[in-house]
This record gives C-alpha cells, sequence and structure tokens, in this order.
C-alpha cells in the first residue's frame, strides 16, 4: 500500500524536486567522471586532422574553454544548465540542445514503437502461454521467448538485415529515410515506416521476451485470485473474465518492469542504432563519448535520464490508474 | 539496377543486363552522359565541411566537391590547371606567381579572385591549416598585383608547396564571408560556399549530405551527375548491404572489411577501384618508444623487425590489400623512394640471436621481456595487427600485452604523456616527404602532445638537419639526394618499423565511369564522374 | 546458552525447508537442462588448458577452414587461422570469469546497499534508495560504456563497470525482503534475545532473503555475458583474452562470407544464456509455494 497521496501540488512539486535532484547529480558525476577520461576533445580532433601544430591545437583549446580551471568550467556548465542551456559543441559548431532535438524524434519514435511492440506482442502472447500451460502453444511460445533473450541484440540485428534487405530484399539495411526519393506526406510516412520496422523489431525482441515470461507468469497467479474464480462461476464470459478481471490485475507487473527497464532501453538503442544507422541519440552519445565531446555527452546523459524519470512518472500514473486498490485509497 | 531478390538470382539477372550494355559500350565512343545522382558513403561522418580548417580525411573526401583547387594533378602526380591557369617558381625557388582564372565564381555569385587567396593563405593556412602552417612558415608576403595574379615571396626556396596546392592541401575560401569573423566559428564552415562542381545543399547530422550540380560551374559541361548524397552509415556490415544492395554507388577508403570487397567484387554490378589514393602515400608501421629500455638497443628493435614476416601480416591482417614496406617513403613515390635502404627480412633465428647479443636471455618461463603494444583505434585490421604482432612477438620470446583503448586516450598515451613500449600507427606520407614523413622523425615534435608527430622519441641531429636543409632547399636534386641518405639512416636506427604500404580500396557501381582521373582522387571531386545509362539512377 | 539453542533450532528448520525445494528444483526439466548445459560450460572451463594446452590466440593454420574442412580443426579456423574450438573452449572461462566477477561486485554492492537501507531504515533508507534510484535512471549501458572509456577496457574493468552498473535492481529486492524479515516473527524473537545487528543479519536476514537472491544472481550472470558481447561489438573488449564476446565481435566483420566464425561462440552465448535462465526458472519455480501443490 502506498502513502496516502499528497495534496496535487504538492506530489508535483515534490516531483519537481526530484527532478531538479537527479539533474544536478547527473551532471555533476557524470562532468567530473570524464574528465578523468584521458585525452580531451581537441586531441581527438587534432588527430583526426592527421596532423597539427601546437600553435592549432592551442587555439582550439583555448576556443573550447578547456584552458579554463576545472571548477570555473564547472561552474560555468551548472550556471548555463540553470538557465536550461546545455552548452555548446564545439566539434559540430551547434549549440547541444539543437543536436539533441535534432535527434531526439529519432530515438523517442524508435523507443516508442519496440516499446509498444513489446507491450503488445510479449503480453498478447503471455496470455496465450497461460490460457494453455503445458500445451504446445506455451512451450513454443516459452522456448522462443528464451531464445530472444539469450541472444545478444547485434546478432539479432546482423541476422534480420541479411535475412529481410539483402537475401529478400523487402526492407532497406538501413538509415531512416530513402534520401534519394525525398518523399513528402503520407508517402514520407510510410517510407520511414519501412525503415523502422527492423530496428523496432530488434529493439522489441529482447524486452518482448521479458513481457512474454512475466505476463505468463502474472495471469497464470490472478487466474488462481479467488475474485476471477467467482467471476467465472458468475457464468462470465471468458473474453469478459480476461479483460475485466485478469488482464487489469496482471498488466501490474508488466507496467512495473517498463519502468525498471527504461533506462536498459536506452542502452540497447544504442547497439540497435550502430547496427542500423539509425540517427538517433544513442548513438549520438557513444560518439560524443569516443570523441570526448564532454558538453554533449552530458547533455545527452542528462536527457536520457529525464526521460527515464518522465516514464517512470507515467508508469506511476498508470499504475495507479489499473490498480483498484490505489484507486479505492484514492476515491 | 532495381529490386532483385536474392543476390545470385540478381546477380544472373544483372550480369545478363550488363553483358548487354557491356557490348552497346564498345560500340558507342566514350561520351560522358549527363544525369543521374550518386549516393557516396561518408563514413565516419565529417566533423567540417571546409577542408581549410580540417585535414582530417571524411572532410577531405566531401570538400573538394564544393571547392576547387589552385591546381589539380593528373594520374602520374603532374600538375594540371585548375582556379589557377598557370603558375611559375621562379629560379631560386622563393616565388611562386600563380596567374588565376577568370570569370569563376563563388556559388553565391561573388567573384573569384587574388584577395581571397591572400586571404585565405595570410589568415587561414598560416594559422589553422595544420599542414600549411610548416609548409608556408617561410612566406614573407604575399602581392595582388592584379585580381587575377598572386606571387607568394618566400624567405627561404620552398619547393615542396607545390606538392599541396590542390583542393585538399590549398583551399581557397570566400573572404567575402569570412574576413572580421571568428573563422573557426563560422556558420559558413558547415555550409560551404565554393568555387567547385558540386553546390552544398544540405546537411542533416547522423544522416546524410546533399550536393547538387552547379550549372555555372567554370569547366564548361561538368560536372555530369544532378546529384551528389553523402550517406552516414556507421556499421561496417550495414555498409556491405548497403552497397551490395545498390543502394549507394560509390564507396572509398575500404568501407567495408577486405573479406567482403573480395565477395562483392565478383558481383557484376560493383567494381573494387585501389587507384585514387597515391597522394597519401600512406605507411604503416610499429613505433618503438626508444626513450625506454628495452628500445634504446637498436639490436632489440632490429630483432623485432626480423621477426615479423610481413609477407604473411599482408596476407592475414589486411587480406592482400597493400604492400611490405622497407622504408617510410614509400615506393610509389619513384622519385624519392630508396631501394637499397637496409631491409630486415623476416628471420626468427636471426631475431633470436640478436636479441641474445643484447643480452635479454630466455628466462624460465622462456620469456626475454614484456611489453605494452598499443594500436590506433581505427578499426578491425588495427585491432587485428595488434594480435598478430603480439604472436609474432612469443615466437622470439617477448612477451605483449595489447591495450585497447579509444582514439584520444591512445593520442594522449602516446604523444603525450608517450607511456608506451610499442605502438601500431599510420601516416598518410604525401607527395613530398617533407609534408608527411620527416614529422615521425624530427625531433622538435617530441613529448608536446601534439598527435601524429614523432611517436618512437627518436632524435638524430644528422637526421634533424637533413630536415631543415631539405625544408630550405630550392635544388630538387639534392633534395632527393637529402632524402635518401634521410631513409638510409632511420632505416639504420629502426626507431619505427614500417610494415605495410597501404592499400586503400574503392567499391562502386560498374556502370559509373571516370571516377579516378587523379592521384589525388579521393580528395578531389566527381566532376568527370558520369553513369552508362544515367535514365537508371 | 539459550540463544545457541534457538539459532541452532532455526538452522535445523531452515534445513528442512529448503532440502525439498533443492530436491524439487532438481527435479524440474527445465532447471535440469539448464544444470546439464551449464555442466558442459563449466567443464569447458575448468578443463580448457587440458583440452587445448595451446595458446587459444595462437596462430595455427590457414585462415578461414570451414567446420570440419579439417578433422584436426572441428570448428574450423577464424580469419587469423585461429582454432575456433580453442576458442570457445577458453573463452568459456574467459566469458564466465567476466561474467562472475561483475556478479559479484554487483551482489556485494546490491546487498550491502539493500541491507543497509532496508534494516535501519530512516535516513540510511532514504540515503539508499535515492541512491538506487539515480543509479537506474542513467543507462546502465552507456554508464557501462563510460566508465570503460575512462579506465580502458582489460578483463578486471569490463567486469567492474558491468558489475557497477548491475546493482540496482538487487538493492530493490534486498530492502524489499529485509523490510519483510526485519518486522518477522523470527527477527522479532532474535531481537527479544538480545542479539546483535550483525548476528539478525547474517543469521536470520541473509539466509532467509538467499532464494530470490540466487534468482536474480542467475539472472545477472546471464545478463553480465550478453553485456560483455555487447561491449565488444562495440570495439570495447580486451584483445588479449579469447572471450566470446570477442570472438562474436571480431567475426561479425566476415558475416556475409563466413558466419560460422560469429555464429560459433554467439551459439555458446546463447545456450549459456538460456541454461542460466532455466536455472533461474527452476529455482524460482520451486521456491514458489504454489508452484509444488
Amino acid at each position: 500500500m502506498r502513502r496516502l497521496p499528497l495534496s496535487g501540488i504538492h506530489l508535483v512539486l515534490r516531483r519537481l524536486l526530484q527532478l531538479v535532484g537527479v539533474v544536478v547529480g547527473i551532471a555533476t558525476v557524470n562532468f567530473f567522471l570524464l574528465r578523468f577520461a584521458p585525452g580531451d576533445a581537441v586531441q581527438v580532433i587534432a588527430s583526426e586532422a592527421g596532423s597539427a601544430s601546437l600553435e592549432y591545437v592551442e587555439a582550439l583549446r583555448r576556443q573550447f574553454g578547456l584552458d579554463q580551471p576545472l571548477w570555473w568550467q564547472y561552474l560555468n556548465y551548472m550556471s548555463g544548465l540553470a538557465r536550461f542551456d546545455l552548452g555548446y559543441s564545439f566539434r559540430h559548431s551547434m549549440p547541444v540542445a539543437t543536436l539533441i532535438l535534432d535527434r531526439l524524434p529519432a530515438t523517442l519514435l524508435l523507443m516508442t514503437t519496440s516499446v509498444l511492440l513489446a507491450v503488445f506482442a510479449g503480453g498478447l502472447l503471455g496470455i496465450l502461454a497461460a490460457y494453455r500451460p503445458g500445451k504446445w502453444q506455451d512451450v513454443l511460445i516459452s522456448v522462443l521467448a528464451l531464445l530472444c533473450f539469450a541472444t545478444p541484440l547485434f546478432l539479432i540485428g546482423l541476422a534480420l538485415v541479411v535475412g529481410f534487405s539483402v537475401w529478400l530484399d523487402w526492407l532497406p539495411v538501413g538509415g531512416m529515410f530513402d534520401i534519394a526519393v525525398q518523399a513528402q506526406g503520407w508517402a514520407r510516412v510510410l517510407d520511414v515506416a519501412r525503415h523502422l520496422i527492423l530496428p523496432a523489431l530488434t529493439l522489441a525482441l529482447f524486452y518482448m521476451a521479458v513481457y512474454v515470461r512475466l505476463m505468463r507468469a502474472s495471469v497464470m497467479e490472478v487466474r488462481r485470485q479467488d475474485y476471477v474464480r467467482t467471476a467465472i462461476s458468475r457464468g462470465n464470459g471468458p473474453v469478459r473474465v480476461l479483460l475485466v478481471h485478469v488482464l487489469r490485475n496482471a498488466a501490474l507487473p508488466l507496467v512495473t518492469m517498463l519502468g525498471v527497464q527504461m533506462g536498459s532501453i536506452i542502452g540497447g538503442a544504442v547497439v540497435v542504432e550502430t547496427v542500423f544507422s539509425w540517427p538517433g541519440l544513442g548513438r549520438l552519445s557513444f560518439d560524443a563519448l569516443v570523441q570526448r565531446e564532454l558538453t554533449l555527452l552530458v547533455g545527452v546523459l542528462l536527457c536520457s535520464s529525464i526521460l527515464v524519470v518522465l516514464v517512470n512518472w507515467l508508469v506511476d500514473f498508470t499504475y495507479a490508474v489499473l490498480d483498484p486498490r490505489i484507486r479505492s485509497s484514492r476515491s | 539496377m532495381g529490386g532483385f531478390r536474392g543476390w545470385k538470382a540478381g546477380a544472373l539477372a544483372v550480369l545478363t543486363a550488363l553483358f548487354a550494355t557491356g557490348v552497346a559500350r564498345a560500340e558507342e565512343p566514350k561520351v560522358p552522359k549527363k544525369g543521374g545522382t550518386l549516393t557516396v558513403i561518408a563514413q565516419p561522418e565529417p566533423v567540417i565541411l571546409t577542408a581549410a580548417l580540417s585535414t582530417s580525411s571524411p572532410t577531405g573526401f566531401f570538400s573538394g566537391n564544393v571547392f576547387d583547387g589552385l591546381i589539380d594533378y593528373d594520374r602520374e602526380f603532374g600538375l594540371k590547371p585548375a582556379l589557377a591557369e598557370s603558375w611559375k617558381l621562379s629560379e631560386d625557388g622563393k616565388q611562386l606567381q600563380l596567374n588565376l582564372r577568370k570569370g569563376v565564381k563563388w556559388h553565391d555569385g561573388q567573384p573569384f579572385n587574388a584577395a581571397d587567396v591572400k586571404w585565405t593563405l595570410e589568415n587561414v593556412w598560416r594559422k589553422y591549416h595544420p599542414r600549411n602552417q610548416a609548409l608556408f612558415a617561410n612566406v614573407e608576403s604575399v602581392d595582388t598585383p592584379d585580381d587575377h595574379t598572386v606571387i607568394i615571396n618566400f624567405s627561404k626556396p620552398s619547393l615542396a608547396v607545390l606538392s599541396s596546392l590542390n583542393s585538399n592541401g590549398a583551399q581557397v575560401l570566400p573572404r567575402h564571408l569570412y574576413e572580421g569573423t571568428d573563422i573557426l566559428n563560422n556558420p559558413y564552415n558547415n555550409k560551404p560556399i565554393g568555387t567547385g562542381p558540386f553546390i552544398f545543399k544540405e546537411w542533416s547530422k547522423g544522416n546524410h549530405i546533399v550536393l547538387e550540380r552547379n550549372p555555372d560551374y567554370w569547366d564548361q559541361g561538368k560536372p555530369y551527375l544532378d546529384k551528389v548524397i553523402y550517406r552516414v552509415i556507421p556499421d561496417g556490415g550495414a555498409r556491405t548491404a548497403a552497397i551490395e544492395k545498390g543502394e549507394v554507388q560509390y564507396a572509398f577508403f575500404s568501407p567495408v572489411p577486405a573479406r567482403d570487397a573480395e565477395r562483392l567484387s565478383k558481383l557484376p554490378t560493383l567494381k573494387v577501384e585501389t587507384k585514387g589514393y597515391e597522394w597519401l602515400s600512406p605507411w604503416l608501421f610499429l613505433d618503438l618508444n626508444v626513450e625506454r629500455e628495452p628500445f634504446k638497443d637498436e639490436k632489440v628493435r632490429q630483432a623485432l623487425y626480423h621477426a615479423i614476416d610481413r609477407d604473411a601480416y599482408k596476407r592475414i591482417v589486411w587480406f592482400g590489400f597493400g604492400k611490405p614496406a622497407i622504408s617510410p617513403v614509400v615506393s610509389t613515390l619513384t622519385e624519392f623512394h630508396d631501394p637499397t635502404v637496409p631491409t630486415y627480412p623476416f628471420d626468427v633465428a636471426k631475431a633470436e640471436q640478436l636479441l641474445d647479443e643484447a643480452g635479454l636471455k630466455r628466462g624460465a618461463d622462456g620469456v626475454r621481456f614484456r611489453i605494452n603494444l598499443d594500436y590506433l583505434p581505427y578499426g578491425e585490421e588495427f585491432r587485428r595487427s595488434a594480435e598478430f604482432l603480439k604472436q609474432s612477438f612469443k615466437r622470439i620470446g617477448v612477451e605483449a600485452e595489447i591495450r585497447n583503448q579509444d582514439t584520444p586516450t591512445y593520442t594522449r598515451r602516446i604523444y603525450g604523456d608517450r607511456d608506451f613500449d610499442a605502438t601500431i600507427q599510420w601516416y598518410a606520407g604525401f607527395a613530398d616527404p617533407l609534408v608527411g614523413v620527416t614529422r615521425e622523425y624530427n625531433s622538435s615534435g617530441i613529448g608536446k602532445n601534439i598527435p601524429f608527430t614523432n611517436g618512437p622519441g627518436y632524435k638524430n641531429a644528422r637526421v634533424d638537419e637533413i630536415i631543415t636543409l631539405a625544408q630550405g632547399s630550392g635544388n630538387q636534386e639534392e633534395r632527393v639526394k637529402l632524402f635518401k641518405e634521410f631513409q638510409q639512416q632511420v632505416q639504420k636506427d629502426v626507431p619505427s618499423l614500417p610494415l605495410l604500404e597501404l592499400e586503400f580500396f574503392t567499391l562502386q557501381a560498374s556502370d559509373l565511369n571516370d571516377t579516378v582521373t587523379s592521384v589525388d582522387q579521393i580528395y578531389s571531386s566527381f566532376k568527370n564522374a558520369w553513369y552508362t545509362d544515367p535514365s537508371k539512377r | 546458552m539459550t540463544l545457541v539453542v534457538t539459532t541452532r533450532e532455526a538452522k535445523e528448520r531452515r534445513k528442512l525447508r529448503l532440502s525439498p525445494r533443492l530436491r524439487q528444483m532438481l527435479r524440474s526439466p527445465s532447471a535440469l537442462i539448464g544444470w546439464g548445459l551449464l555442466l558442459v560450460v563449466l567443464v569447458m572451463a575448468a578443463g580448457a588448458d587440458l583440452f587445448y594446452p595451446e595458446d587459444p590466440l595462437a596462430m595455427v593454420a590457414e585462415p578461414f577452414l570451414r567446420p570440419g574442412a579439417d578433422p584436426a580443426f572441428l570448428l574450423g579456423t577464424d580469419m587469423m587461422g585461429r582454432d575456433i574450438a580453442a576458442g570457445i573452449v577458453h573463452g568459456a572461462r574467459a566469458s564466465l570469469l567476466i561474467a562472475l566477477m561483475a556478479t559479484l561486485v554487483a551482489l556485494v554492492l546490491g546487498i550491502a546497499l539493500g541491507l543497509a537501507g532496508g534494516f535501519h531504515g530512516g535516513a540510511i533508507d532514504a540515503a539508499t534508495v535515492r541512491l538506487t534510484e539515480f543509479f537506474q535512471t542513467v543507462p546502465p549501458f552507456l554508464f557501462t560504456l563510460t566508465i570503460i572509456a575512462v579506465i580502458q577496457p582489460n578483463l578486471w574493468t569490463i567486469a567492474l563497470a558491468i558489475g557497477l552498473t548491475s546493482w540496482p535492481g538487487l538493492a530493490r529486492l534486498v530492502r524489499a525482503e529485509t523490510l519483510r524479515l526485519r518486522h518477522g516473527e523470527m527477527v522479532q524473537a532474535s531481537i527479544a534475545l538480545g542479539a546483535g545487528d550483525w548476528r539478525i543479519i547474517t543469521r536470520d536476514i541473509l539466509p532467509n532473503a538467499m532464494a530470490p537472491i540466487l534468482v536474480s544472481t542467475s539472472l545477472m550472470v546471464a545478463t553480465a555475458i550478453l553485456t560483455e558481447s555487447a561491449l565488444a561489438f562495440m570495439g570495447l573488449g580486451d584483445p588479449n583474452v579469447a572471450s566470446w564476446g570477442n570472438m562474436v565481435g571480431s567475426g561479425r566483420e566476415v558475416l556475409r562470407t563466413d558466419w560460422y566464425i560469429a555464429a560459433l561462440p554467439g551459439a555458446a552465448i546463447l545456450l549459456t544464456v538460456l541454461a542460466l535462465n532455466l536455472l533461474g526458472d527452476g529455482l524460482a519455480d520451486a521456491l514458489d509455494p504454489r508452484s509444488r501443490q
């Protein structure tokens, strides 16, 4: 049982305070952690140039502000953050916020599609398995789920590319849209959708496996509960029992899991975006890491952490809607 | 090329189609056709689109299409007119006169003239261009007697300048957009305005860069292609698939694993091209830290050289691409390369003998000594190189511990902290050894935390002297003699073991013609390229 | 005196309660398969030097020998002419070592923080919960990548980085269990008998929380193996050891021409992760009182 909700404003304030804490914490920890990493952005640029002189390196360092003392850089960064300014990426000659906003839609699209796919397909298969425990459907679904769970993400991705893009030639190998065609309107939506299928499927399969197992266990559990048995004995049809009584309760662990796994999904996106050259945040953060674009990296980490926090709010909200006990305690 | 199902079936279909066009091509004269869109892989994605401010290769691959060079190359290192119609170097090598082409316009319509060249030389090349700072170090003054004449006066003879006036080495920026601005932060760095065959349209970071044909290009009739698109594809497997499917028609700088290239080259729709990289004169080497034991002893360095089977190395690690190296000045630079330098053929017994002589006997566990082995993290070949060398050294009782690290960690370790024993690295030597080779041996660059300088920490007074002499000499014959002496010396001392003259490859659609017309093609442009049947592209 | 007798009795009780569960666990078919698979992997790891005394990274034959092409190299050779069978056997050792060490780090952190918060409550609890939540908001894989970039990849740092980022889930679990047991009969009895905190934690709480910890440990080992392979895929492996992740990572380059080089170690990963999951399932089933009916 949860504590009785405070007044709405209090709740929102507490949440916001928590978010501010997360933001300050993450910015601080990563800012200093990353400064321990050997080498800086200027060295990367200089070594990519293939040659450099001392004057060139020093000019760049001055320009990037890397010649300033660490505490000064930190204060600068934090005061910028207080003004919702994520800093400037000298490497890309763009504000960090612009770079992130550029990539955010791609990542959100990929993640939302994957999560929805994983939740719905996983949930459905889990229910199916739970209604036929021990039968061939259950065994087949469980084995498939185990296999998806146990195969490294990038192997699934590469296998899908070879199978569906190269051999069958049904889908494009990567990217987010066909640049040569420059489709507009619905054609563009369709184009993006075609590019989305494989990466979303790759990312979804792993989590789908998790949800299948979770859903199966929890549906089986709920079906044993008295109120479900009562509902059945009262002559309610199986579909109605499933929708009204079983699903609502069985979905709770699924929703909780989703909140817990949000961070790991973003991590998985790094790998998937690499395999499918999907222009999202995951890839941006990996590039920022190896290029020592620390301002950009801290920005992306902040952004993904905020995303995780927001999703968890949403999860709490969904939980409250789904869980009859919490609802009753409110009313 | 159309969507074919299954590459085998597709290969057959295309084979038939190509057979037909092949016959047709033999009958028709080779007249370039206009039209078509070329999709190219940009990997890694450039950081900046202006090569005057960055000599990184991704920028170079792109930039030559938007900007012209002052001078172009042909396929034999010979010079061809570009923005400069003619040029003249004075007898003493101290004065260079460039006569600029008339009527050339920047993509925004402004006229291109001598003031642009003078301004860029003084404010960009000498301040920000990593290579040109040294190359144009001796410039005393730049005169522009009229709008189309530039006279550069040097305090010392500067022959090497002529080897670097292409669009990568001497990119002229539009003065009217840059003067008085913060050059490194000028917005036009990433939406470049040039004079070149293609006009910049759009850069969507992480996705693509789009170029369109310049209808007012000074080279009449060119370019032939309507559009050039650079696509960013970070994963090697995805690159292979995109090329194989025909989504991409051109990919350079060994874009896919060599093993895949071998397979793809057998498809009738594709061909592998290794030409167009000559200007880079790249070589791969193992740097030994001569500031540390045991590499202070030249016998130990020579022993390691003898322990490496460079033919096997080339075959196994690079899948046959490249050529075993004997000198840092590669053999394609026929004028400078010295084939008579001391060599160190694969000979395990000799290597062991040298180590015994150096007093490094095998211990009870069979190990003579242990070293760390670093490698430039530029891809699988470099990691495999480290694995290959580790096994080679193990045979002579030298245990190497490979260290995997990202690029910033690597450059910091080698050129800053100098906390390493041996490292695998490659440099571009360029057309004149002074531009790219001598930095590896010049003692002035040691330990200053500048990437890609003297890795071994090698100090030799005579070598430093030769470099200074060659820099100031106005006599090409004398310079050649100096560089040969230089090679003899460094290959006797072997602070750095040249292992392989790298050979990069390009994968391209086989219906794309005239893609390689110069030795610096990859830093040049697609202005000569055309499709056999543009209507299909 | 009485105290000793009581704990001894408690121990007896526990033994009685655990052993049928263990027997049950061993009997479930999926757990049996899991045990079998894991045994094979363990034998490979333990006997690697016996089966293949040579350095698994040594280039012993022509590159790209297909599996079965040469009886001396059952599973063929990779692009460097290294024996794939030797790599897989030795890789079992490296991969398990990385995964077990990572899990150990996570176990220590997760149990310590979960216990501290759950047992003491108050400010300590609030602090550990905040810390756990904080770590859960940073995407773990990104965090692992960052740590490895700071300290550079080798066998130990990879294990450490994976461990450092995978404890929060366990900490929450341990905290919940501790909270439950803390107010349970057994602990209250021990407190009444004057037992110290340490004694209560080690005698009453930990042994009783062990079951769910074990289940989640088997999953953590599995996840660590997968994470190691993903790191190798991103180019952050230790090239001095033959680990499955490294083998898949380097084999992916020739996936199109010589798929077996990546697929064989990939299959090894798959089977091991599968085994650990089956074990975890069996364990969970056996510990679930309802499923025994």
